[in-house]
């Protein structure tokens, strides 16, 4: 167990070491997220991209990185990065590079990646216990090419593929439990907006040998149809209704970093974003904002049991 | 031929504009391309759409370099380089700005012989991302600019585009595209077509011999990192966050954590500063700011103001 280093808000990197300049929308939620972990990760750090929003941030000829990343197809992002963590270790053991060189491997992919396409190539990295960390930044939905529905968009959300009055039918699939089952080395839940708990998080990710699997949820003002100024904001309430439980999975334990005290209701959330304004107009939609309630009211039941 | 370009920003409905001009035409009776070119596909990014209609096939492709109208939708673009509103403007083209200054004030700034024709602009939004019927306000005033399209077939093309949106969306572009039309009323058919270009008068362009610059200087070190700061982002920001120094309670940490792009930097104090090359203008820092210290201005402002100072 790593002490931590980030025990208040004024340890946080008081520096930056993304670039701007990037083309991700105004107020990008994943951005946000990816630009603090890249301080606590520090800049001997490679990235590998699945196809994503993501994918724009390093488009010829410009970089926000410091160093090297390598763009794979959707589904083989981990199949990169086991490739790059091998010739490091080859060259690090031939004496071509010195171990102070040695580079963090982390897989960069949306939801559309994590939860669906690469869901494959991902199971089989953890299982061959590769040393990396996977970073999804999960907008729910495939972000890039116009809010597609992917396996991690909610209930009732509309996108641009789930258009009928009662928005997408599925279920946001639970990839922290997928991944937990596992048993890889880390799993977490983060946000850009709990900075505290995403820099804590990021820093045990960076300390733990083995797979260290993260998703952070990323409130997209574009596909999620909100002010882009509002980011932060849906960021803490999806956290403080608790529809965003951040936890972390370790030693096949699973612990809730923050347990809100008092949950606000999920409407909160929900009223503020374009996706979700069926459930208020022109009719509120008393029965599907019960059943969302419900469903995150069972969930943090069965934390508490 | 006519050639066509309608300039604005990201969320402005130029898409769409170009869109609903470009079926109106269609439906008079005109061969017609139409489409959008995005620089960066983001809101309050420069972006430009194009429009070609003309009586016979158009073979002519790609962007239009010489348009016979202008029209930008979004004053505060005009002297943005990088949103190449004047590209390729003539004595003979049309230039139609949305505006809150007037028609003269444009004459005197841009010293050109254009015709220039306004469009007011709200005075009282100060987010001009809000305008989001601005782009149907700007097809209309342009189909009456060309004096070829009428009102019924212009009415018919937006309710054929459109198909399927919510009714007020329907109506209120409609309402805006009327309104645009009816303002352009006395310069209708202003806006005269331009030359097809012809094969036989075609002549290559002389040589001319061009030293190579250094490569450090031609083209960016693609082998270096942060090669991203030299895109300048700041340009999409239609809202300014400034902060107020005498506010600020140095807690940097929530600030500069949270924008998403990282364009506030801490001094040696501990103060925060907000990197205007690169601010996209999202405001999270607005609404993050425990003090609320600070403030978002509209762009178009602050810059006067620099201007002045």
């Amino acid at each position: 167990m790593t002490e931590t280093a980030f025990k208040h808000m004024r340890d946080l990197p008081s520096t930056h070491l993304l670039g701007t300049g990037t083309p991700a929308c105004a107020g990008c939620g994943g951005l946000q997220a990816i630009h603090q972990i890249y301080d606590v990760l520090g800049k001997n750090t490679v990235f590998v991209n699945a196809a994503g929003c993501m994918t724009l941030l390093s488009v010829y000829p410009f970089t926000p990185f410091r160093g090297s990343w390598l763009y794979t197809a959707m589904a083989s992002a981990p199949a990169g990065a086991q490739g790059i963590r091998d010739a490091l270790d080859i060259l690090i053991e031939q004496k071509r590079i010195d171990k102070n060189e040695d580079l963090q491997v982390v897989v960069l992919t949306g939801d559309g990646s994590a939860y669906g396409m690469g869901l494959s190539a991902t199971s089989s990295a953890m299982e061959r216990k590769l040393d990396f960390i996977y970073l999804c930044y999960d907008n729910e939905g495939y972000g890039n090419t116009g809010q597609q529905y992917s396996d991690a968009t909610p209930h009732a959300a509309k996108t641009s593929t789930s258009t009928g009055p009662g928005g997408y039918p599925g279920f946001k699939k639970d990839l922290f439990s997928i991944w937990a089952a596992h048993k890889p080395a880390y799993v977490a839940t983060v946000i850009g907006a709990e900075s505290l708990d995403l820099a804590r998080k990021i820093q045990k990710a960076r300390d733990i040998e083995g797979p260290c699997m993260i998703i952070s949820l990323s409130p997209c003002p574009t596909g999620w149809d909100f002010d882009p100024s509002l980011t932060a904001k849906v960021g803490k309430l999806a956290v403080r209704t608790g529809i965003w439980p951040l936890k972390e999975y370790e030693n096949g334990n699973i612990t809730h970093t923050r347990k809100p005290a008092k949950r606000l209701p999920v409407e909160a959330y929900l009223n503020l974003q374009g996706r979700f304004k069926h459930l208020f107009e022109p009719k509120r939609d008393e029965k599907m904002l019960a059943d969302i309630q419900t469903q995150v009211d069972a969930y943090w039941a069965k934390v508490a049991s | 031929m006519y050639r066509i370009r309608f300039h604005g920003r990201g969320g402005q409905g130029m898409k769409t504009a170009s869109r609903l001009l470009g079926a109106a035409f269609f439906l008079e009776g005109f061969a017609v391309q139409d489409a959008p070119r995005y620089g960066a596909e983001r809101r309050g990014a420069p972006i430009f759409a194009y429009v070609r209609a003309g009586k016979s096939p158009i073979f002519e492709r790609g962007i239009i370099l010489h348009p016979d109208l202008v029209i930008v939708a979004d004053d505060s673009l005009v002297p943005v380089p990088a949103a190449g509103v004047m590209a390729g403007l003539t004595d003979r083209t049309v230039l139609l700005i949305s505006t809150t200054e007037t028609a003269d004030e444009w004459r005197r700034r841009l010293h050109i012989h254009s015709a220039i024709l306004t469009l007011p602009a709200p005075r009282e939004v100060e987010d001009r991302l809000e305008l989001r019927y601005v782009g149907a306000e700007c097809a209309g005033a342009a189909a009456c600019l060309t004096g070829h399209i009428s009102k019924k077939k212009l009415e018919r093309a937006i309710l054929g585009e459109l198909e399927g949106k919510p009714q007020k969306i329907i109506h209120r572009n409609i309402e805006m595209a009327s309104e645009g039309y009816d303002r352009m009323a006395d310069h209708k058919g202003l806006v005269q077509e331009g030359t097809l270009p012809s094969a036989k008068a075609y002549t290559p362009p002389a040589w001319i011999e061009m030293p190579f610059e250094a490569a450090r200087i031609s083209s960016p070190t693609i082998h270096a990192g942060l090669t991203s700061i030299k895109v300048r982002t700041g340009l999409w920001r239609t809202m300014r966050p400034v902060i107020d120094h005498r506010h600020c309670r140095k807690c940097w940490w929530v600030c500069s954590s949270s924008c998403p792009d990282g364009a506030i930097s801490v001094n040696e104090e501990g103060a925060p500063g907000i990197d205007y090359d690169h601010c996209k203008g999202c405001l999270t820092c607005v609404s993050v700011c425990p003090s609320h210290a600070i403030k978002a201005i509209p762009e178009h402002q602050a810059a006067a103001a620099e201007e002045e100072s």
